[in-house]
């Protein structure tokens, strides 16, 4: 002991003459409706990296947060610092952004309730509004029952539609006249999206300076253009319900970040940000001079989404399903997942409706936007980031979004791109590239085609591995998923050969194809399931098919061997899983639930019902 | 159930806001002290349309009409007012409460709305108004608030009376007879649709569960709007959830507290899902984040609706079945089992002793 006593004596001396050290830190964080996310970037060994990161429900306090990301920021820093983390925390430059407190609420006065009254909800709904009620000419209800409904409708904005452009029909005028009548007066400034023709007609039904003319999105029968409505429906939103800048919303900081990544890499991206109440979807261009970006916020698209509740979507929900959970129960569990949206899906049976759910979600939000190919999908969200494994996140991505052709995968697992995206313009690039690192998880690249016939081959391909001195060769057959392992930060070359009518999208519409591939947590997918996924129409068939996949894609891979699907699997696990409960010390008890085989029945099984 | 600790801990009054509809007339005023049946304004409802010559009473063609118009459309008339006027005096005038919608230079016509007899707007709640503006009127309430997590149905008021023995009881038709009538029922885990229906019939104000299945709900929702729709329909019918959509339990508690203010005046809003109790003690509070020692109600599957005390939490992130790892706290059910839940899936109930 003594030995070593002048060591430790140096040691102690050395470290009191050297300088105390100091921490530089930023906290991202993002409020959301359900979760807050937030991490705290500080450098470390002369690099930028997130050194904590910390997810909890909103409705805990921002107290709570700051407590866990300071018990883990005490196990990074140096063990000098750790008294003053709270300080540290305390005093961290903050970049924080926040879901929109509430949505916009419109009320919709159109003539047709399929043409004008479609295009406008469709433009409301993805510039961030609710339509709280849409009143048409055709829609059934006599015109009191229009009236009283738009009487009785609490609204921040009256959006009035209708008419080609060469055309005056009564019935937009009409439409006017009873959005006037029930508005009676007051602020709620009123758009007029329709006939040219009118507009000056439409005005005069109004007090002077109410009525903000807006090019009509259907100026005929073969156009449609919501992008002049689109424009003026979120510049009023932020000019109603934030009137504090909209920088800091979350949707838009996502878009911002989005836009950002494409210029720098020069790539295709499209984001989606899958929140409790919100969805954003982002489309961002880099290829082209000047960048383009677009996006569309649903301000009742994300998991809470009460289209999610309707009988049908439970449904085809409950189809969608590789276990046999009854409709009953999908039913519930959504409804309770919208009433308690922080909380966590306990069972294998409930992760699975609520990974439906998001599949369902993302379907609705790529309808007819996904474009024909992309470099890079980025997928945000809590239903995401606390998937159980990469491949369940990749899972609701790939299958939700269906991304045709060679596109790789990452996931925003800190939640930091809607922070990011709030810094001013000139930053954004620079906060990319101080967190390249730990910006985006890659999960790995998929390869997904369109047609082939059933059964047949689909993709031959070939997988050029650094270091291997012979490709493997795969071959997946329609209706096929294949899993190759592929590390995280490994390049490979890939060899496609399409095969059976099966096609990838332009400009890629070829036969052979060579492609530069990307690995990550998952690997490399390929993918000859079609888009969108075709299934069988008996639901047993159908069940069997998805539980084939589900299977396929969970398999832990063995590297040099692709996971591919089973021709003889393991019988689907049906029923319920039972958890167990006990009366011993708690610690061990707990353990012992996690690993309860599922179908053991022993002392005091409680069934899932 | 989510959390309202405002009441309970400093004793003010619940605020409720009775919104009203556009056009409404305000019958109160800030200060006034309102009664559950009490008419807070009062509007006219939208009647039939009616169109009405113009060309004729003022002999003008359909297309020199317009610029004699005296109303914008969405106008409101009263009873005798002019709509046009021609140059010579002849005018047009309003057949009664009316609103202008339309002039068609087609026919010469104007599309007129009546407005029919008034009609009450009735807040539901007893208490001192706080603010009338275009909107709404707020009123506080003194009494306990309670939020809950779905509901259907209109805003009614009643007597507090419990139909079930224990808080894990379903509440079946046959519980339900002609005494109910009028009241608020305290059910327990579940009701069906068929039971719903039947409490409908019988009078029942509304029902107040801990649970129901998101079918049945919305079964009994559906058959509510086919009846109104074919008319013949009376009154109004509320259903509120407290704790979850399933079959799910009162919280024992919340039940016992409940049953010690039966035969108190409630009011019951089904689309906003809250439950007002008038004059009441404080209920036992929520909070979100549970804390050793506190006695919590589960809200996912396989254990929603169970209490019991949160007597541990697992030092490192434990892994749910679902396979998502989370902060778990380990509770003691009641029946003396122990189960590793995630915290967020909690919620501590506080008696209101301990608040």
């Amino acid at each position: 002991m003594s030995d070593h006593e002048p060591m430790l004596t140096a040691a102690a001396k050395a470290e009191r003459a050297a300088p105390h050290p100091t921490a530089e830190i930023s906290l991202l964080m993002d409020v959301g409706s359900a979760w807050t996310k937030a991490s705290v970037v500080g450098r470390t060994r002369g690099r930028w990296r997130i050194v904590a990161h910390a997810a909890q429900p909103t409705r805990w306090g921002e107290k709570a947060l700051v407590d866990v990301l300071t018990e883990r920021m005490r196990e990074a820093v140096d063990h000098r610092l750790r008294d003053e983390v709270p300080a540290i925390l305390e005093g961290a430059a903050r970049i924080t952004c926040h879901t929109p407190i509430r949505p916009g609420r419109l009320g919709v006065a159109a003539v047709t309730a399929e043409v004008s009254g479609s295009a406008a909800r469709t433009a409301a709904e993805s510039a961030g509004w609710v339509v709280v009620e849409e009143a048409a000419a055709d829609d059934g209800r006599s015109l009191p029952e229009r009236l009283s409904s738009l009487t009785a409708a609490d609204v921040d904005a009256w959006l009035v539609v209708g008419g080609f452009d060469d055309a005056r029909p009564e019935q937009a005028l009409e439409a006017a006249a009873l959005v006037a009548a029930a508005r009676r007066g007051g602020r709620t400034p009123v758009i007029w999206a329709g006939s040219a023709a009118l507009t000056d007609e439409v005005a005069a039904c109004f007090e002077p300076g109410v009525v903000a003319s807006i090019p009509n999105p259907r100026p005929d029968a073969s156009t449609e253009d919501l992008a002049p409505l689109r424009h003026h429906l979120e510049e009023l939103l932020d000019r109603l319900v934030e009137s504090g800048g909209t920088r800091n919303l979350a949707p838009i900081g996502f878009r911002r970040t989005i836009g950002e990544i494409a210029r720098e890499d020069r790539l295709r991206v499209v984001g989606v940000d899958l929140g409790a109440r919100y969805a954003t979807w982002a489309f961002a261009d880099g290829t082209v001079d000047p960048v383009t970006v677009e996006s569309r916020v649903y301000a009742a698209g994300g998991m809470g989404s009460p289209s999610l509740a309707t009988t049908s979507a439970i449904g085809r929900l409950a189809r969608s399903l590789a276990l046999p959970v009854d409709e009953l129960a999908v039913a519930d569990t959504l409804q309770n997942m919208r009433a308690r949206p922080a909380s966590l899906p306990y069972s294998e049976e409930e992760l699975q409706v609520v990974h439906a759910a998001a599949r369902l979600r993302l379907a609705a939000l790529a309808e007819e936007r996904m474009p024909d190919s992309v470099d890079l999908l980025i997928g945000s969200g809590r239903v995401l980031a606390a998937a159980p494994t990469p491949m369940r996140a990749m899972r609701i991505l790939l299958d939700g979004l269906r991304p045709l052709g060679v596109t790789q995968i990452v996931l925003d697992g800190a939640g930091v791109l809607s922070p990011l995206g709030s810094l001013p313009d000139d930053e954004i690039a620079e906060g990319i590239a101080v967190l390249r690192d730990d910006l985006l998880v890659p999960l790995g690249t998929t390869v997904v085609t369109r047609g082939g016939r059933s059964g047949q081959l689909a993709i031959r391909a070939r997988l050029h591995l650094v270091g291997w001195p012979e490709p493997q060769t795969i071959e997946v057959r329609a209706g096929q998923v294949v899993v190759m392992p592929l590390p995280r930060g490994e390049r490979a070359e890939l060899d496609l050969e399409l095969e059976g009518g099966a096609t990838l999208p332009a400009p890629r519409r070829t036969h052979h194809l060579r492609a530069e591939v990307t690995g990550g947590s998952v690997g490399l997918v390929l993918d000859a399931r079609d888009a969108p996924l075709l299934l069988p129409r008996r639901l047993d068939d159908r069940r069997e098919v998805i539980a084939g996949w589900l299977e396929t894609l969970l398999r832990e891979p063995v590297p040099g061997r692709p996971r591919e699907v089973a021709r003889e699997r393991e019988t689907v696990r049906r029923g319920l899983r039972r958890f167990r409960v006990g009366r011993d010390t708690q610690g061990q008890e707990a353990e012992d639930t996690t690993t309860e085989d599922d179908t053991d029945t022993d002392d005091g099984g409680e069934q899932d019902s | 159930m989510t959390f309202e600790r405002r009441m309970s801990e400093d004793g003010e009054p619940a605020i409720h806001r009775v919104p009203l509809p556009r056009g409404a007339v305000p019958h109160v005023r800030t200060g006034s002290q309102v009664r559950p049946d009490q008419v807070l304004a009062s509007r006219r409802e939208v009647g039939d349309p009616v169109r009405i010559s113009l060309t004729r009473p003022l002999a003008r063609r359909p297309s020199e009409v317009a610029e004699l118009l005296l109303v914008t459309p969405g106008a409101r008339l009263d009873p005798d007012q002019p709509i046009a006027r021609g140059a010579d005096g002849r005018e047009v005038r309003s057949p009664g409460h009316a609103i202008f919608l339309t002039y068609s230079e087609i026919d010469g016509s104007a599309l007129l709305v009546l407005l029919g007899s008034e009609t009450p707007v009735i807040g539901h709640v007893h208490g001192t108004v706080l603010q009338v503006t275009r909107g709404f009127i707020s009123v506080a309430v003194p009494g306990a608030r309670l939020e809950g997590v779905g509901g259907t149905g209109d805003a009614v008021h009643g007597e507090l009376a419990v139909a079930v023995h224990t808080h894990d009881e379903e509440l079946r038709a046959g519980a339900i007879d002609v005494s109910a009538a009028g009241k608020i029922l305290i059910g327990g885990s579940r009701a069906s649709a068929e039971t719903l229906t039947r409490a409908r019939a019988m009078g029942v104000a509304g029902i107040v569960l801990g649970g129901i299945l998101d079918k049945e709900l919305r079964d009994f929702t559906a058959i509510q709007r086919r009846r109104r729709e074919i008319g013949g329909m009376t009154g109004s019918f509320a259903v509120v959830l407290l704790e979850g959509f399933g079959k799910v339990a009162l919280d024992a508690q919340l039940f016992s507290w409940l049953r010690a203010h039966a035969g108190r005046m409630a009011s019951l809003f089904g689309e906003e899902h809250l439950l007002y109790v008038h004059e009441a003690a404080s209920p036992p509070l929520r909070s979100l984040m549970a804390e050793i020692g506190d006695r919590v109600v589960i809200h996912r599957r396989p254990f929603q609706g169970r209490s019991g005390v949160l007597v541990g939490v697992l030092d490192d992130l434990h892994e749910t079945p679902s396979g998502i790892p989370a902060v778990t706290g380990v509770v003691r059910l009641e029946d003396g089992r122990l189960a590793p839940i995630p915290l967020v899936n909690l919620e501590a109930t506080i008696a209101p002793s301990r608040h």
